[in-house]
């Protein structure tokens, strides 16, 4: 047994060491509008650029998933995959969410640029705005 | 493998931890409803290891576990006089406090000319280790499940060994342990300080699989998964609480039919086991018969594998 733990802790060592090598990354950065469909479901129409030079970011795989942050791995909607429109860096998607309220939306990209961004955002059933964090101590309005 | 069903994989093994540190404080009779506030500063420490001092990620996981594993000790050291509802309600306004400390938390650092680092209510964004490292998901799902078989594997051998009794005695019958002649008192803070650094694992690679970490998602809904993850799962080997995340992240997720109703459904499930069974699936009695059972396969398999050894030893004209 005692061998078996220390096969096992070097195999999990090995696999943090073989983590380590570093590659210089394009980073994207992302404006998300979206707007309510159908019951609970949402068209979003998102604009990926690249976060330094601010170039539209065209020809990318976009999976749009989304989990809710007040409970972590517990509703978090299967991606789906965005098509590009004509415009450069614009692609579209249409979400299914669960329940309304705030959600962050992922969106992972591949393809010459892998990355992935978070958007918090508001769901309702008529409208999809910011998400509101929860006031810190001592910020709330009277 | 369908990214789709490894995020869920990642998932099922990152909040793994975070049960089995709840897991770890059952064993010693302490029901703790602050697990999360543990796994929340494990995920900053870590992220911000990485994302702001450029730390690798071995060494960021190390630093996420000892800084909860610091804290849970001295969390441990003023509740040790407390125990159950009293425990309970301490350890939730613990990860309350932390929850809220973090919702202040502003350290933000200029990298390549973009803000990087906690902000607040706002979160903690570009955690962005695994993408700077070329690492895909599948990479890190290994990743996960390596590091949370070692933590099984140690389970194991912690419940076979005299800490393992020692804990589950205190967990029985803290009185009676002491008379034995235990320091009840050293040991309750120890199980709190590897069950902090166990969270704070957990934390860590959740900041970095999600790339994205808030304040919100360490409230007291978390807190009271991990715990009834053990509860479920069964309070009779460290096998149990993955069984919880298991039906709770793996069966109601596989019916999205039910949507929205999950968390009523994951509830109901909680009520009825505590009824039903008190310490979970895979309770002491459930372990012991399969644990005799398996020794019963073990024996006849050994048994009936030295026939044909006795036979063709027969054959050969050698001794019987």
């Amino acid at each position: 047994m005692r061998s078996v733990a220390h096969a096992m802790t070097t195999l999990a060592m090995l696999a943090l060491c073989g983590l380590e090598a570093a590659h210089a990354q394009v980073r994207a950065k992302a404006e998300v509008s979206c707007r309510p469909a159908e019951k609970l479901q949402y068209d979003c129409i998102i604009k990926l650029a690249n976060s330094r030079t601010s170039e539209p970011l065209s020809g990318l795989t976009l999976m749009v998933g989304a989990d809710m942050p007040s409970m972590p791995a517990a509703h978090n909607v299967r991606p789906v995959k965005a098509t590009e429109e004509q415009d450069k860096g614009t692609y579209r998607a249409r979400i299914a969410l669960e329940m309304y309220g705030d959600w962050a939306l992922r969106l992972e990209l591949s393809g010459a640029v892998r990355d992935r961004v978070v958007k918090l955002l508001r769901f309702e059933s008529d409208r999809v705005g910011e998400a509101t964090p929860t006031q810190a101590p001592g910020r709330h309005r009277h | 493998m369908d990214d789709y069903l490894i995020g869920v994989l990642s998932n099922i093994g990152v909040i793994s931890f975070v049960a089995l540190s709840a897991y770890l404080l059952l064993l010693t009779g302490e029901i703790s409803f602050g697990q999360q506030g543990f796994f929340a500063i494990g995920a900053y420490a870590a992220g911000i290891a990485t994302a702001l001092w450029g730390w690798s990620l071995t060494t960021a996981l190390v630093w996420g576990a000892a800084v909860s594993g610091s804290a849970a000790l001295l969390v441990g050291v003023p509740t040790l006089r407390l125990h159950g509802l009293y425990f309970a309600i301490a350890t939730l306004a613990f990860a309350e406090m932390v929850r809220i400390l973090f919702e202040l938390f502003r350290y933000q650092i200029s990298i390549d000319g973009e803000l990087i680092g906690p902000n607040g209510t706002d979160g903690f964004r570009n955690i962005r280790y695994i993408f700077d490292h070329n690492i895909d998901a599948f990479q890190f799902l290994l990743l996960i499940y390596s590091l949370l078989a070692a933590t099984m594997l140690a389970f194991m051998l912690l419940e076979r060994s005299r800490l393992g009794v020692i804990f589950r005695m205190i967990g029985q019958d803290e009185t009676l342990a002491e008379l034995q002649g235990i320091p009840v008192a050293r040991y309750r803070v120890l199980a709190a300080g590897i069950a902090g650094m166990l969270a704070g694992i957990g934390g860590g690679l959740y900041a970095h699989l999600t790339t994205y970490v808030e304040p919100r998602i360490f409230d007291i809904m978390l807190g009271v998964h991990s715990l009834a993850y053990g509860l479920i799962g069964g309070l009779g080997t460290a096998l149990g609480p993955l069984l919880g995340v298991l039906i709770d992240i793996g069966l109601l997720e596989s019916i999205r039919a039910l949507a929205g109703y999950r968390m009523i459904i994951f509830g109901g499930l909680v009520a009825m086991l505590l009824i039903v069974r008190p310490r979970g699936l895979l309770d002491e009695v459930v372990v012991h018969k399969i644990g005799r059972g398996w020794r019963r396969v073990a024996l006849w398999v050994r048994r009936s594998g030295l026939k044909p050894r006795a036979n063709n030893a027969r054959a050969t004209g050698g001794p019987p």
